[in-house]
C-alpha cells in the first residue's frame, strides 16, 4: 500500500514519547489543536519519511503541487521520476501537462 | 561589455528571491532566519550540491533586504589572521553608510562562500576564528558549503542554523530553459531542452551554460545538436584531449573540445605547456603560443573555484595557443602526465626523508619543520660532511639512511 500525504497537514497514529521526540527532531511540527503534523525542516527529509513510513507500515509519498497551475499531481505521472533525486518528496515542481503546454507557459510568463 | 555579450548565467542571474528556481522550502527558511531569527542564532549554513542557488539566494536576499555583503570565498586566504583581518571589522560595527544619508542599508552581512574548502594547512586556525566571530558578531553571518559532513566543519555546524538545498528538479530546469529561450528568441525543440536538463543533473548553472553554447549562434536548437552533451560525462583521457587539441584546425573546434572534456584544467595547462616545443618548431610561433598559454594561466588563477564565468576566456586563450599555425601540425609523441607531476612523484621519497629529518631536528631543538629545513639542515649537513661519526647523529637519532641522505643531498 502507498500512503499519499499532504506535507502541510497529515495525521499519524498515536506514537510513544520517544518516537514522537524523534519525529520532531527530524523536522516535523505538531499542531496540537488540529492533531496534525507538518514538515518544518527538510534537512533530514529522507530519514523523516523512512520513520513516518515505518509508523504507518506503508510506503509514503507526498503530493506534488504544480507551480504553474496550482493543481496537485503525483510523481508517478512524471517522465523524469527515475532520474529525480527528490522523487516523492514534497518539493515544488511543474506538472507534465503544464511543461508541454507552450501557450499556457507564455500566459504564465505574462503574469510577471 | 554589451549586455548581449554577457553569459546567460550572468544575464539571467536571479535579482529577486522568487526568481531562484526550486528549493522553495530552503528559501523560506532562510528568509525566516534573516527576518526574525538572526538575533537568536547569528549564523546560517546553506549546504547542498553546486549550481542550486545558494550564492544566488544570498545575493538576492541582500538586495531585497538592503544588506551590504562582505564576502570571503575560496579564492581568498582564510587563515585565522586573514579571517580576523577582514571578517572581524565587518562584524564588529554597524554599516557607516547609514550616516552618510545617501543610502540607507540594513547593515553588513558577512558571507563566507565554500567554507568546506577551508584548507587544513594554508587556512590554519580559520574555522576556530570563524566560530569566535560568530559568537561575538553584531551582524548576520551566512556560510555556504557543498559538503557539510567533513570533520573540520563539525564545530562550526553547532553554531549555525542549517539549511539544506536539494538538486533542482528536471521539470523546473526545463521551465527555466523555456523562459530563457523565449526571452532570447531561441527556437528550441522540447526534447532538446529535456536532454540539457537531464544532463545537468540538477545543476541550473551548467544547464544554462549548455543552452547558451548550443543555441547562441543559430538561435535554433534541435535534439540532434545536443548529442555532444552526453560526451561530457564520459571519461575522455588526457592523451585524447591533447591529440584533438593540437590537431584542431579552428579556434571554435578547440573551445568546443575543452567545454566537453573532463580533464583537470590545471593538469591540462601543464601538459600543453610541456608539449608546445614539440608542436611548434618555429621560435616566433612558439613564443606566440606561450604568450597565449600564460594568459590562459592568468585566467585559471582568477577562476579559482568559483569564478566559472571566466572559463570562456580561459578556453579562448588556450584555443588561440593551439591555432597559432594550424597548417604546420605534424603528429608527435605527447609528454603526459605533466613533467611537474612526474617530478613530484619521483621526488616524493626524498621529500618524505627530508621531512622525517626535519621532524627529528624539530623535536630536539623545539623548532618548526620549516625552521629546521632552512636554518638547521644546511649546517648539520656541513658538520656531518666534516665529521662523519659526529655525536649529532646519536643526539638527533638519525638512522643510516637519513645520514646518507643528508650527506648526498644537493638542494633542499
Amino acid at each position: 500500500m502507498v500512503a499519499v500525504l499532504n506535507p502541510k497537514a497529515f495525521k499519524l497514529p498515536r506514537v510513544e514519547k520517544e518516537k514522537f521526540i524523534t519525529l520532531i527532531r527530524l523536522g516535523l511540527d505538531y499542531n496540537r489543536d488540529q492533531g496534525t503534523f507538518s514538515i518544518k525542516s527538510y534537512n533530514n527529509v529522507e530519514k523523516l519519511i523512512e520513520t513516518v513510513s515505518a509508523i504507518l507500515g506503508d510506503e509514503v509519498v507526498f503530493q506534488q503541487t504544480c507551480t504553474r497551475c496550482g493543481k496537485n499531481f503525483s510523481c508517478s505521472t512524471c517522465n523524469y521520476v527515475e532520474m529525480c533525486a527528490t522523487k516523492n518528496l514534497p518539493f515544488t515542481c511543474v506538472c507534465p501537462q503544464c511543461l508541454r503546454d507552450r501557450k499556457q507557459f507564455e500566459q504564465y510568463l505574462l503574469k510577471f | 561589455m554589451q549586455r548581449n555579450d554577457l553569459l546567460w548565467v550572468e544575464k539571467y542571474r536571479p535579482k529577486k528571491i522568487e526568481d531562484i528556481v526550486g528549493n522553495d522550502e530552503a528559501k523560506a527558511s532562510f528568509v525566516e532566519w534573516l527576518k526574525n531569527k538572526r538575533h537568536t542564532k547569528k549564523a546560517v549554513l546553506l549546504y547542498g550540491p553546486p549550481g542550486v542557488g545558494k550564492t544566488a539566494l544570498v545575493n538576492a536576499a541582500a538586495r531585497e533586504f538592503g544588506f551590504t555583503i562582505i564576502e570571503m570565498n575560496a579564492s581568498d586566504a582564510r587563515s585565522e589572521k586573514a579571517v580576523n583581518a577582514i571578517a572581524k571589522p565587518a562584524t564588529s560595527y554597524k554599516a557607516l553608510d547609514n550616516f552618510t544619508g545617501e543610502t540607507k542599508t540594513s547593515g553588513n552581512i558577512l558571507f563566507l562562500d565554500e567554507v568546506d574548502g577551508i584548507s587544513g594547512n594554508e587556512d590554519r586556525g580559520g574555522v576556530s576564528a570563524i566560530i569566535e566571530i560568530i559568537q561575538k558578531s553584531l551582524v548576520p553571518i551566512i556560510m555556504a558549503a557543498n559538503d557539510p559532513d567533513i570533520d573540520k566543519l563539525r564545530p562550526l555546524k553547532k553554531e549555525c542554523v542549517l539549511i539544506r538545498f536539494h538538486q533542482v528538479r528536471i521539470p523546473l530546469i526545463i521551465a527555466l530553459l523555456q523562459k530563457i529561450c523565449l526571452l532570447e528568441r531561441v527556437n528550441a525543440e522540447f526534447e532538446a531542452l529535456e536532454r540539457i536538463a537531464q544532463n545537468s543533473r540538477g545543476d541550473v548553472r551548467s544547464a544554462v551554460n549548455d543552452l547558451q553554447s548550443l543555441s547562441e549562434a543559430t538561435h535554433n536548437l534541435t535534439l540532434q545538436e545536443t548529442a555532444l552533451l552526453s560526451s561530457r560525462n564520459k571519461d575522455i583521457s588526457m592523451d585524447e584531449t591533447l591529440h584533438k587539441y593540437f590537431a584542431a584546425k579552428y579556434i571554435v573546434e578547440v573551445q568546443s573540445l575543452l567545454s566537453y572534456s573532463s580533464v583537470d584544467y590545471d593538469d591540462f595547462l601543464l601538459s600543453v605547456s610541456d608539449n608546445l616545443p614539440r608542436r611548434y618548431t618555429n621560435p616566433s610561433e612558439l613564443a606566440a603560443a606561450y604568450d597565449y598559454v600564460s594568459k590562459a594561466d592568468l585566467y585559471r588563477g582568477r577562476i579559482g573555484t568559483e569564478n566559472w564565468h571566466l572559463l570562456k576566456y580561459f578556453f579562448n586563450e588556450l584555443a588561440q595557443a593551439a591555432a597559432v599555425n594550424p597548417e604546420s601540425f605534424k603528429p608527435f609523441e605527447f609528454i603526459s602526465p605533466p613533467i611537474r607531476i612526474i617530478t613530484l612523484f619521483w621526488t616524493k621519497g626524498k621529500r618524505n626523508m627530508l621531512n622525517n629529518i626535519c621532524g627529528k631536528i624539530g623535536t630536539q631543538c623545539h623548532v618548526s619543520h620549516a625552521t629546521a629545513k632552512h636554518d638547521f639542515v644546511p649546517y648539520i649537513k656541513l658538520m656531518l660532511q666534516q665529521k662523519k661519526n659526529s655525536p649529532l647523529i646519536e643526539w638527533f637519532k638519525f638512522n643510516d639512511e637519513e645520514v646518507d641522505h643528508l650527506l648526498k643531498m644537493g638542494r633542499y
